[in-house]
């Protein structure tokens, strides 16, 4: 024990090791968190970027983007060996290697699992098919992943925009115009209980009333109500934060100055609140991207390789001369919003669950994950640079 | 040279006021001057004054709580009237009551008596409460500019009724920044945001948006508690030059404020009135004990 | 001269009227008792019942206007709380319009001693009264314009002329009784002529009064009863 010098002197003793222990304890476990988080992006990332960046086939153009992968329909891979060599290849590629009209053979099969390679016939490319040996074929392995990413689009813009006219004209209501008491107070409960749902009830609910009740069918309508009831209770909880954020004096010295209560909340409470309504909608905007459990049933069909506005208005819809032209628009919105599309995350369910795992369907495995990763982010930047802006213009 | 000689003539000359204010020996005549009692005259006029709010017996009550007990007194024309007394008593829930504030309370109530304005009923059905509040105008305790520009802010309220005409505006901005004692000091960034505004400046604003809409009464909830003396000084400065133009009712927790820029002061406590008279006669020499002890700072 | 004793950065407000109310009629105080002095010596001097009378009339006024000062001076302190230099002015109008009240009555004393005097002939010539008056007069004055013009020095200045004032009041005393021990008929003009010499001295006090009072004002320290500045 060395001598006592001053009355602080620094003592070594149980506690101190306790803090010590704690402290170390607590920073592993973070790192360990961390080191997760890393390694399941960085797989992502480098088994998903050559996907999309192209490191086999680099034409030389900046930034060396995989077209191919990022705005074309998937294809089934045909691998097979042809004179003892390994060869991939797209389905439009290898009909055209064997000569055969792609039109001519059955389109991409309807279930993938029961999928049998078309027995090619001799050709005028003069390719002898029993050059073709080992010949297997994998679903959406090939091509790209355009209309998965247009149907994410299309399903979060949509969905957010209902959800955000919802849940802020609810929230306006919940938080200006209704009087506090039990009634409001079992509501806001209500709708707090329901963020706690799980996902897949809401599939089976927007199933049960937009795509059966409704007859909406499994279309993009079906998809962005389920979705957008799914985030409702996530919007207006955080837009009523926001709106009770607005200091009371904005109201009062509006009201005080003359104002209606619509005035009121138009002109000087909901500018304010908007920048905040927006950052909680980015929490709203990453599960909306990242539900597959609610498109399953609603929207989403896994064979739609066709591009939402790939529609046929047949003539025979539309009456014949100008009305005709008239009720296109209508009609071409019409198909559009009932249409059915394809989404990331459901398109990542089918090729990392329905398809076997090898070499050949990594790429389009990891490198959907990758892009849908990019798309959320994407959307969630936009989101806050919106919010960034408005909050600059708007600041208290 | 000339200059130089005649400067310094006017240094050495003795400056007596003396000699030319006071007859001395010269006179014979006896001039009586005509004395001024300021204070006598004047206490008994402000109270003569025209009644403008006429508060008649009102009860008033928060759900079952009653807040004020049968307050009964009359609010004089052009001339600032103070609220004081401790926290709770009521004085800042009457205040809210004269532009009918405390609708946007719920569960509140007037339970009896009427509070008249020019000699309407401000609670009568037929009233419409958007008009009322243009007509009794009120700045906060809490300076509340809105988040947009000095001129945008002066101009909300004309905008609201639908006056968008350049011209008009501009004219309305000068002038109720002018009346606001602010003119000078932001005409050069008038659009620039209100929020760049020093407290005190801040609280002229609020003033001046709400003489914008040329309202008759301005009511005042503790104008001053946010700002620093200095401030303070200048927004009492505008309150004794605006009581020219208006009516001003004035609830402050700062009983020197109420001294200096009142003419009348109301004492409230627990709910009642217990003591209105003539700012100085509070102050010196009130009649009830409470307030004694109230404005001497021995109360509880 | 519209200078006001409060030091503040801003003068428009209530406050600073209310003090320069105060001040204004602290000079029309002192004009009037200096005119009431005046008047006084006068009716002395030139024999004259008729100013003799006014200067009782005029009293009156002073009177009133000694009120209304501290009903003004406590309204403000109740209303506005002074501090610092306008707080002093409070508490030193009030002592101010006091004195000049005081002199005013001095004054009065003064004519009415020139009616008694007036009935006979006079006892020796006038000289060393008007004297005092000059420089008790002059007093007044100076002490006035030392509250206008924030000069401390001449207040100061003004408080050693009492010193001369005093000095002539013995010499006249000693002078008078002299008379009244030769010839008793002159015991009532003695007797008078000491009074209003008193009083002159009594004004001369006052004056001294004020001008401690001013010296207060404008430097913080108090210098009645002889204590000077440095100690």
């Amino acid at each position: 024990m060395t001598a006592r010098t001053h009355p602080f002197q620094r003592k070594t003793t149980v506690a101190s090791y306790r803090e010590a222990g704690v402290f170390w304890a607590l920073r592993a476990f973070t790192y360990i968190i961390l080191g997760f988080g890393v390694i399941i992006f960085s797989t992502i990332i480098y088994k998903g970027s050559p996907a999309v960046f192209g490191s086999e086939r680099i034409d030389g153009t900046f930034p060396f983007l995989h077209n191919d992968f990022l705005f074309t329909k998937p294809q089934t891979l045909h691998v097979f060996k042809y004179k003892g060599e390994i060869k991939q290849m797209s389905a439009a590629d290898y009909y055209t290697f064997v000569g055969q009209s792609p039109d001519a053979s059955t389109p991409p099969p309807a279930n993938p699992l029961t999928a049998s390679p078309p027995s090619p016939v001799l050709s005028t490319t003069g390719i002898n098919s029993s050059d073709i040996t080992d010949h297997e074929t994998y679903s959406y392995a090939a091509g790209g992943i355009w209309p998965q990413i247009v149907g994410t689009i299309l399903l979060v813009i949509g969905s957010m925009a209902i959800a955000l006219v919802l849940g802020i004209f609810s929230a306006i209501y919940l938080s200006e115009y209704s009087k506090q008491g039990p009634l409001i107070s079992a509501i806001r409960l209500a709708i707090i209980n329901l963020a706690g749902v799980p996902s897949i009830v809401f599939g089976l609910f927007g199933v049960g009333l937009f795509v059966l009740a409704f007859g909406w069918n499994i279309s993009l309508m079906a998809g962005w109500f389920t979705l957008a009831f799914m985030v409702l209770p996530v919007i207006i909880t955080a837009s009523e934060e926001s709106l009770r954020a607005v200091p009371k004096g904005f109201r009062e010295g509006s009201l005080a100055l003359g104002a209606t209560k619509w005035q009121t909340v138009y002109l000087n409470v909901l500018p304010y609140a908007l920048p905040g309504i927006l950052t909680s909608s980015v929490l709203g905007i990453a599960r909306v991207a990242g539900e597959t459990a609610p498109i399953l049933f609603t929207a989403a069909y896994a064979t739609s390789d066709k591009l939402p506005w790939d529609l046929n208005i047949s003539p025979d819809r539309l009456h014949s001369g100008f009305l005709g032209y008239l009720e296109y628009p209508f009609a071409w919105l019409h198909d559009f919003a009932f249409h059915g599309v394809n989404a990331l995350p459901y398109h990542i369910y089918v090729v990392s669950s329905k398809i076997p795992q090898n070499e050949y369907t990594e790429r389009v495995q990891y490198g959907t994950a990758f892009v849908f990763l990019l798309v959320v982010m994407m959307i969630a930047l936009a989101s806050v640079l919106l919010r960034i802006r408005l909050r600059s213009r708007l600041k208290w | 040279m000339v200059t130089t000689k005649a400067s310094l003539m006017s240094q050495t000359q003795p400056t007596t006021m003396m000699d030319e204010s006071i007859p001395t020996t010269q006179t014979t005549e006896v001039v009586h001057t005509p004395v001024a009692t300021p204070s006598a005259s004047d206490k008994a006029a402000r109270l003569n004054a025209p009644t403008i709010i006429d508060i008649n017996n009102v009860d008033f009550y928060y759900g079952q709580s009653k807040a004020l007990h049968g307050i009964n007194f009359p609010i004089k024309e052009k001339l600032v009237t103070a609220f004081i007394g401790p926290s709770g008593c009521g004085k800042s829930t009457l205040l809210r009551c004269l532009n009918r504030m405390n609708d946007l309370v719920d569960g509140t109530r007037i339970g009896a008596g009427s509070i008249k304005i020019s000699g309407v009923d401000i609670y009568d059905p037929s009233v419409d409460v958007i008009e009322l509040r243009k007509r009794v105008g009120m700045v906060f305790q809490k300076s509340n500019p809105f988040p947009k520009s000095i001129y945008e802010n002066i101009v909300y309220g004309l905008r609201l009724q639908g006056i968008n005409n350049k011209g008009r505006l501009d004219e309305t901005v000068e002038r109720s920044l002018r009346g606001a004692a602010l003119w000078e000091e932001v005409r050069d960034r008038l659009h620039t945001s209100a929020l760049g505004l020093s407290g005190g400046q801040q609280q002229r604003l609020c003033i001046a948006r709400a003489i914008a809409v040329e309202p008759e009464i301005i009511l005042m909830d503790e104008p001053c508690s946010a700002l620093d003396p200095i401030a303070t000084v200048k927004v009492e400065e505008l309150i004794h030059q605006l009581k020219q133009d208006y009516t001003i009712v004035i609830v402050t927790h700062n009983m020197q404020q109420a001294g200096r820029c009142s003419d009348i002061t109301a004492f409230f406590y627990m709910g009642r009135l217990i003591e209105i008279d003539a700012t100085e006669k509070i102050f010196t020499n009130p009649t009830q004990k409470q307030t004694e002890d109230y404005i001497s700072g021995r109360f509880g | 001269m519209t200078t006001t004793p409060s030091n503040a950065p801003y003068s428009n407000g209530p406050a600073s009227e209310q003090i320069a109310n105060i001040r204004e009629t602290l000079l029309l105080m002192a004009s009037l008792a200096n005119r009431n002095l005046s008047l006084a010596m006068r009716a002395l001097v030139e024999r004259d019942e008729k100013l003799a009378a006014s200067v009782e009339a005029e009293d009156s006024q002073l009177d009133e206007l000694e009120i209304s000062v501290d009903e003004l001076v406590i309204n403000h302190m109740a209303t506005h709380a002074p501090v610092a230099t306008d707080c002093r002015f409070m508490l030193v109008a009030s002592k101010i319009s006091s004195n000049l009240e005081r002199i005013a009555d001095q004054a009065v004393s003064i004519a009415r001693r020139s009616l008694e005097l007036n009935k006979e002939p006079l006892l020796k010539p006038l000289i060393d009264i008007p004297r005092m008056a000059q420089i008790a007069e002059g007093m007044l004055r100076d002490s006035v314009t030392a509250l206008i013009e924030r000069k401390p020095e001449l207040a100061q200045e003004i408080i050693k002329r009492d010193k001369e004032v005093d000095a002539i009041n013995k010499q006249l005393a000693r002078e008078l009784t002299s008379f009244m021990l030769e010839d008793p008929t002159t015991i009532t003009r003695a007797l008078n002529l000491t009074i209003v010499a008193r009083c002159l001295e009594r004004i001369a006090d006052h004056c001294k009064n004020i001008a401690e009072e001013v010296y207060y004002l404008y430097q913080a320290i108090d210098i009645r009863h002889d204590r000077t500045p440095t100690s």
